[in-house]
């Protein structure tokens, strides 16, 4: 730990530290746009800049680290740069909710009462479709943070997203301007978790009024896709008590925020008419009849006996599910072992 | 597209990921503009990610077109000398499969309006030679070309090369002469070689060749009629820093200097100056913000030329992350001069490119306080029309009404007009050519050549750009205070000198021709 000086207070963090993170644990906010805690230090909305001593021009602290004896200081013109940076994003920003993601660019605008005093002539960006079912994406809500670019080549070591161009005409694109469907992209929704402005969005809610995801209800969860057990988010829209969308926070142990195409994207079987919600056997009659779970498993058990007694035992084999935890996976070669007697026993997921 | 010649390029292409610009223009040359396919086939053989190819090719000006098209610079001098007419006629009588591009650059202000096509420079938009105009000068001796090595040697020079002067005794005479960048940045030399001294080996040396201030034509002249006496003092700091690789990072427009510095550097080679030395030629493909050191560098490594956060400066994490010496090209020229002198001897004086309305535009090498009328007057030949705005030392340096014509040149003369001496482009606009236009123009250039990494920078010029447009037709797009909040931003919150530095322009018109600005409103 090292002694640092924060708007004239002396405080402590480990040396090396990000300011942003120093600053904010002793209770000053320092607000970011192009800073994600799972990228490297970017620097480049400036929109964190603080005042340090010796430093000729204000530094990043997004970017800066804690050393012994800095002196930081987040009162002099640091607000008013924040404003006119603020003002300066506006000046471009046509299109400030193309599907219902929050937007922090418009919530600093608020906080700061800053307006767009004008609206640049080539403000508007070459637009871009995609044939996808997922993911939408308007260049014109896009602030080019390149924390979506930053998230592909950083985190997922894919090649989906490009910062393309160079002066006014520059844009954010999926590589070539293809379809995502056309780059390695795997739709993890990745992107769309970092946009700060809700540029890249859930092609679903194209369209849904400002602040639509702040207006539904979340219930946290663990996603059943696969044993890694992710933590999700489920969005549930009051009215309806349907579950309309999907997120992750970074905070979540186990997945760190990050999510796959289903997790993030493949929800809507909750809702399906098709799903099994309770225990079904067969009747005389050959239809399916809903039962209780232990007739149901009495049922099963009676089954497997009846072959193992006819067959022997080695005419069971088992598949595991993909879906299951290790200690599912475990539990299930206990039962064929012991129970069953039958060595066979794979898994969809064996490599 | 060819995909033979493709196959067959491909294999001799390196792979290490600091190959990828010169890979990408050997393909732009021998196969054709950069597509998409060409783009994700280097991808794969150099084992890089297809999106960071597309974002590095789309990066640069010149990797999407043909190696022969036809490039009409409309940069400030150009665009007063009829720039726009040129294109506008090139455009209609070009070949129906020429490609035509209006680049707001050529590093060719003397030849005003200037274009080419390929390699081929036309001067005023001509087949005609390119002459150069400069005087002897005491410390570069521009006024006569080398041709080979064996002119250099004529000339007396080498001799600091085979004698080697100590590091202790190198490093006394660059304090004592005072030499400070001539880049534009003005760093003094003596201290930035002090501090590479004292960084761990391995360490690099970068010859900043990629001159694009608007109105500064020097390294170009040093590099065409001298290259040797550069490749001499680069060198001389590669022994200095004890470094085994040294590179020239060259801007893509110079083609006649990338000719003469690839000659030049085959003769020391063959001569056995580089005795185990490697000396690279690195040659960029349009972008003006790569002659800002750590763009350059990040261009260098196979990137996006997005300048990095400093600090960490060069001197301590450059190429690759090691300690480089990044110096430019007139800089490291002087250096043979002041250790034939010594420190103090040393005719202290710099290159100034004088060009715009002047009878005889070119590159002149004079004391560091001379006056813009001098150099006009003593130098150039005369005015050649009545002056109106003049442009002391490349765009970012500001603007000056012709009061300021007895001005020294210097730093700190400048500093009470609020201008700097820059990269010494001295440029001369009539009184015809509209102050107004000028701010705009050079507004536009920074606007289109700005990374895109930062805020202030990306924006701001857009946006400066726009009110010098509105207010050609006496419309305010944003109110005075509101401008000078920007402006502020600009300057303070910029990653590099190109958004620092662009206010300068701005606040100097505000100041010289308040006039211009009513329309905005009081300050």
């Amino acid at each position: 730990m090292v002694k640092f000086s924060l708007d004239g207070k002396t405080v402590s963090a480990p040396e090396g530290e990000l300011l942003v993170y120093a600053a904010a644990r002793h209770g000053v906010f320092i607000p970011t746009l192009c800073h994600d805690e799972k990228l490297d230090p970017y620097g480049g909305c400036r929109m964190c800049v603080v005042d340090v001593e010796g430093s000729p021009r204000p530094l990043p602290a997004c970017a800066t680290r804690v050393t012994a004896g800095l002196a930081v200081s987040t009162n002099s013109s640091v607000p008013q740069y924040r404003k006119t940076l603020t003002e300066m994003l506006l000046s471009e920003h046509l299109n400030a909710n193309p599907g219902g993601r929050p937007n922090e660019l418009l919530d600093m605008a608020e906080e700061l009462g800053a307006a767009a005093p004008l609206i640049l002539p080539d403000a508007k960006r070459e637009p871009y479709e995609d044939r996808n079912r997922l993911m939408g994406y308007d260049p014109d809500a896009c602030i080019l943070c390149n924390r979506c670019v930053r998230y592909t080549q950083e985190v997922m070591q894919c090649s989906a997203l490009s910062l393309e161009g160079r002066g006014p005409t520059a844009r954010i694109v999926p590589t070539h301007g293809h379809s995502w469907l056309d780059t390695e992209c795997e739709l993890c929704g990745g992107c769309l978790s970092t946009c700060p402005t809700g540029a890249i969005y859930e092609k679903f809610h194209e369209g849904a009024p400002p602040q639509h995801e702040r207006s539904l209800d979340q219930v946290k969860s663990t996603c059943t896709f696969c044993g890694v057990g992710c933590q999700i988010d489920l969005h549930v829209d009051p009215a309806t008590k349907r579950i309309v969308k999907v997120t992750s926070d970074p905070g979540y142990v186990s997945n760190e925020g990050n999510l796959c195409v289903k997790g993030r994207f493949a929800f809507n079987f909750v809702h399906h008419p098709d799903r099994l919600t309770q225990p079904l056997v067969r009747g005389e009659d050959g239809e399916l009849h809903p039962t209780s779970w232990d007739d149901a498993l009495r049922v099963a058990a009676e089954g497997l006996r009846g072959v193992k007694e006819r067959h022997g035992p080695q005419a069971i084999g088992v598949l595991a599910s993909a879906r299951l935890t290790m200690e599912e996976n475990f539990l299930l070669q206990k039962l064929a072992r012991t129970a069953l007697e039958t060595h066979s026993i794979h898994s969809c997921e064996a490599t | 597209m060819d995909v033979l010649r493709l196959t067959s390029l491909l294999a001799e292409l390196p792979t290490p990921r600091t190959s990828l610009l010169d890979n990408l223009g050997r393909i732009r040359r021998e196969v054709g503009p950069i597509t998409a396919e060409l783009s994700d086939a280097l991808a794969d053989h150099m084992n890089i990610r297809h999106g960071e190819v597309h974002e590095v090719k789309s990066f640069y000006s010149f990797l999407e077109v043909p190696v022969d098209a036809l490039r009409v610079c409309t940069g400030p001098v150009c665009d007063c000398f009829g720039a726009r007419a040129l294109l506008a006629r090139t455009q209609e009588h070009a070949p129906p499969d020429a490609t035509v591009l209006e680049v707001p650059c050529l590093g060719h202000c003397e030849l005003a309006p200037v274009a080419t096509r390929g390699d081929t420079i036309l001067p005023f938009g001509r087949d005609e030679p390119v002459l150069h105009r400069a005087n002897e000068g005491p410390s570069l001796g521009l006024g006569q070309a080398d041709g080979t090595l064996a002119d250099y040697e004529r000339r007396g020079g080498l001799e600091l090369l085979r004698s080697l002067p100590s590091p202790e005794r190198i490093l006394a005479e660059l304090k004592a002469s005072g030499l400070a960048g001539y880049g534009g940045a003005g760093f003094p030399t003596g201290l930035k070689w002090e501090a590479i001294a004292a960084e761990p080996e391995p360490r690099y040396v970068i010859v900043n060749a990629d001159e694009g201030e608007p109105g500064t034509i020097k390294d170009r002249y040093v590099m065409e009629l001298r290259p040797h006496l550069l490749l001499e003092g680069t060198l001389l700091a590669m022994r200095f820093a004890r470094a085994t690789e040294g590179f020239v990072y060259l801007r893509e427009e110079y083609a006649t200097a990338r000719d003469r510095l690839a000659r030049a550097i085959g003769e020391f080679r063959a001569a056995g100056l580089l005795d185990g030395l490697s000396l690279e030629l690195v040659v960029g493909a349009g972008a003006y913000i790569c002659g800002e050191e750590t763009a350059m560098l990040e261009s260098m490594e196979g990137r996006r030329g997005m300048p990095r956060l400093k600090p960490p400066y060069p001197s301590r994490f450059g190429y690759l992350g090691r300690p480089t010496l990044i110096n430019n090209v007139e800089t490291l020229a002087h250096i043979p001069a002041i250790l034939r002198a010594g420190g103090e001897r040393w005719p202290r004086g710099r290159l100034w490119s004088v060009t715009g309305a002047v009878r005889e535009p070119g590159c002149f090498e004079a004391p560091l306080d001379v006056t813009p009328r001098r150099l006009i007057e003593e130098y150039a030949g005369g005015a050649s029309d009545e002056i109106g705005a003049i442009v002391p030392g490349g765009a970012a340096s500001g603007i000056l009404p012709p009061a300021a014509l007895d001005v020294p040149l210097t730093r700190e003369a400048l500093r009470e007009w609020g201008a700097g001496p820059g990269s010494a482009g001295l440029q001369v606009f009539p009184r015809r050519y509209p102050p107004l236009r000028l701010l705009g123009e050079t507004m536009r250039f920074f606007a289109e050549e700005s990374c895109q990494k930062c805020t202030p920078c990306r924006i701001g010029n857009r946006a400066l750009h726009h009110i010098c447009a509105e207010l050609e037709h006496g419309e305010a797009a944003m109110p005075r205070p509101q401008v000078e909040e920007w402006l502020d931003a600009m300057a303070a919150t910029s990653i590099c000198g190109l958004g620092q530095g662009a206010p300068i322009p701005v606040r100097n018109a505000f100041r010289l021709w308040p006039e211009l600005f009513a329309p905005l409103g009081s300050a």
